[in-house]
């Protein structure tokens, strides 16, 4: 895990090459500019958290990485390969997964359905029953199989949208806001998810508001503000960073 | 809890994606085939008048899985019954005297409208067209094959070999329009649209589409068209090039307009440019939203029965009344069941017989 304290500046790649980058990426939307010369690597099997006010950019950025928007200028970069003008599925397929901010889940199928349209690209039918067992218990979900999902709580949902992602095996795991709307021990639970999956080896990259979790994650953070990397370091750093405090108040 | 093998044959035809499985449902189905055959024999149905039910049961069965399985709502389904039914009769006409049967004339009513539907669809769905977009453009498009074809009266013109488009007239000549027919030289078996032998060969080939369609729906490529329909944007970040699957269905549902198309040109020896008409295709509309969008068996009952329904209406009692009291039959139905009048009966029976495991099997044995 990366914890230098490069503040302030775009983060270049340190040892291993990145696994996700993205360089000098604008991103406009008729006038507002959502993302503003945005450069980022990730490295290969880091966890990496993003905080940022309202409206700062994050989830513009998966938007961005996923390839549902494209990029006014600038490129991304997968693995090496140049994916600026690739389709979502090509993405993909290529092992990016997602969970976006707006919880994504098939509502009228059970659980267990849910679970056939990502696992059915890697996997035969007669393997999924142990398969989903075996992350249903990872997110806590365990015997709810036959349940319909609309009949699940609002924190189920967002645990069974992250299986989802998982039923995937991406590369990297993009999670936008994965504990928003959940009570102290529903959240407490999602960060030791992403922790358990981020040790197996999976690169991850999760935005969140509260700081509790993010404190709990620990991990190499970046703060975007105003569509540009406004800081970058250890949780530590974050939390001492005075700027940071500011922007979050609405005073810088 | 066990789950494999339900991708056996038998599986794909009892669910989960389409409505009614379990022995009482199979029963119950068994007995309404044999009802049916029986229809025009012991029933006293008069087939010049139900032949024309079947062929709306393939039409709602088309539109069925595009936007009740898939979420494409099409206001221009009938675009693709017209294709097929000016291709079958300009097919028929030209081959008939050369061989006697038309099963050319049934390949090209099928393969036309699907061709045509695999060129406009690729337009749309690789453009990422979106929801009342595609309605829209479907709509104009039959009304513009409509327009097209009222403007054809002149044969100089519009003239395929024998075939004389005929404008408003419809396709000519039409005494020489020919029946089904299949098989050659003296072993063929002709089927004349306004009589019982009609009506079993409509009726066979609409159960077998039936089952065929209910085998496709419950495959995992069914799970797809479904997956789409919530959420495609979701099932796009899977991997999946949602635009192809909406390709295919797009076409499968073309194929079977195509289809119904040539049997309606079949039946009545005629097609004129009236089928692509506004009020054909919202007709489609309205009996799958009547019957149930979302179940394929709901779709193609709400079609028969909503088209009965009206034919009663017409010949009994106040004809001058039947159009204000189907629209106050539909108004009621869809306030009282919005999903449909067919899914709202599946469900109740589902929770009559549900407990005694009889009407649909336990859920978590049929997942997949
Ligand atoms: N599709 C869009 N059309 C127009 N403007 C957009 C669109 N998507 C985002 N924006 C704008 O871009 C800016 C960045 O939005 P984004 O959703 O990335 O913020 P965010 O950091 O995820 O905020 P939040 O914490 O509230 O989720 C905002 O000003 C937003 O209004
Ligand atoms: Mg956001």
């Amino acid at each position: 895990m990366n914890s230098r304290a490069d503040t302030g500046q775009p983060q270049t790649v340190t040892g291993d090459t990145p696994i996700v980058e993205i360089r000098n990426v604008i991103k406009d939307f008729g006038g507002v500019r959502a993302t503003d010369n945005l450069s980022l690597a990730i490295t290969p099997g880091e966890l990496h958290c993003m905080i940022g006010p309202n409206g700062a950019g994050k989830s513009t950025f998966f938007k961005l990485l996923m390839g549902t928007i494209r990029p006014s200028s600038g490129t991304i970069h997968f693995n090496g390969e140049d994916i600026t003008r690739l389709a979502p599925f090509a993405r993909a397929r290529r092992g990016l997964g997602i969970k976006f901010q707006n919880m994504q889940v098939y509502q009228e199928l059970t659980v267990f359905q849910n679970f056939f349209v990502p696992m059915r690209r890697h996997h035969k039918p007669a393997e999924m029953p142990e398969l989903v067992d075996r992350i249903l218990r990872r997110i806590h979900l365990t015997g709810l199989e036959d349940e319909t999902v609309k009949n699940l709580s609002h924190g189920q949902q967002q645990w069974l949208s992250i299986g989802m992602s998982i039923a995937l095996e991406p590369k990297v795991l993009l999670l936008d806001e994965p504990a928003a709307g959940m009570g102290p021990e529903e959240t407490a639970s999602t960060a030791e998810i992403i922790k358990a999956l981020n040790a197996e080896g999976m690169t991850i990259i999760v935005i969140e508001h509260d700081m509790e979790f993010i404190r709990s994650l620990n991990s190499r953070t970046s703060v975007l503000h105003l569509g540009a990397l406004f800081a970058q370091g250890s949780y530590e750093d974050i939390e001492r960073n005075e700027d940071v405090h500011k922007i979050y108040l609405g005073k810088a | 809890m066990k789950r494999s093998g339900i991708f056996g044959i038998l599986g794909l035809l009892n669910g989960p994606q389409t409505m009614g499985r379990g022995w009482v449902f199979w029963i119950g189905f068994v007995v309404f085939v044999v009802l049916a055959y029986l229809g025009p024999t012991h029933l006293g149905l008069k087939p010049y008048k139900i032949n024309e039910f079947l062929i709306s049961g393939f039409l709602a069965a088309s539109l069925s899985i595009l936007w009740g399985y898939c979420g494409i709502l099409s206001l221009g389904q009938v675009a693709f019954f017209g294709i097929g039914g000016y291709v079958w009769g300009v097919i028929g006409i030209n081959l008939w005297d050369s061989t006697g049967n038309t099963h050319l004339a049934f390949l090209g009513g099928i393969l036309a409208p699907t061709a045509f539907a695999a060129i406009v669809g690729a337009a749309m769905f690789l453009a990422r067209l979106k929801g009342v977009y595609i309605a829209i453009l479907m709509l104009v498009l039959s009304l513009l094959l409509e327009t097209f074809m009222l403007q054809t009266a002149d044969p100089e013109v519009y003239s395929i070999g024998k075939a004389v488009l005929g404008g408003s007239n419809g396709l000519r000549p039409a005494s020489d329009i020919p029946n089904a027919a299949f098989g050659w030289g003296e072993s063929v078996v002709d089927f004349n649209g306004r009589r019982a032998e009609f009506y079993y060969f409509a009726l066979t080939l609409l159960i077998l589409t039936y089952l065929g369609l209910r085998m496709l729906l419950n495959s995992s490529f069914g799970y797809l068209l479904v997956a789409v329909r919530e959420d495609p944007d979701r099932t796009e970040t899977f991997g999946y090039d949602v635009r192809l699957i909406q390709l295919a269905v797009f076409c499968i549902a073309a194929a079977i307009a195509g289809l119904a198309g040539s049997l309606d040109t079949a039946r009545i020896n005629r097609v004129d440019p009236e089928v692509f008409g506004v009020s054909a295709n919202i007709m489609v509309v309205i009996w799958v939203a009547v019957g149930g969008r979302k179940d394929l068996t709901a779709a193609i009952l709400g079609a028969i029965s909503l088209e009965w329904l009206f034919l009663w209406l017409t010949t009994s009692g106040n004809p001058e009344y039947a159009t204000i009291v189907m629209g106050a039959i539909l108004v009621g139905v869809m306030l009282i069941a919005p999903e449909g009048i067919f899914v709202f009966i599946g469900e109740r029976l589902r929770v009559l017989f549900g407990k005694s495991g009889l009407f649909s099997v336990e859920r978590k044995d049929s997942v997949i």
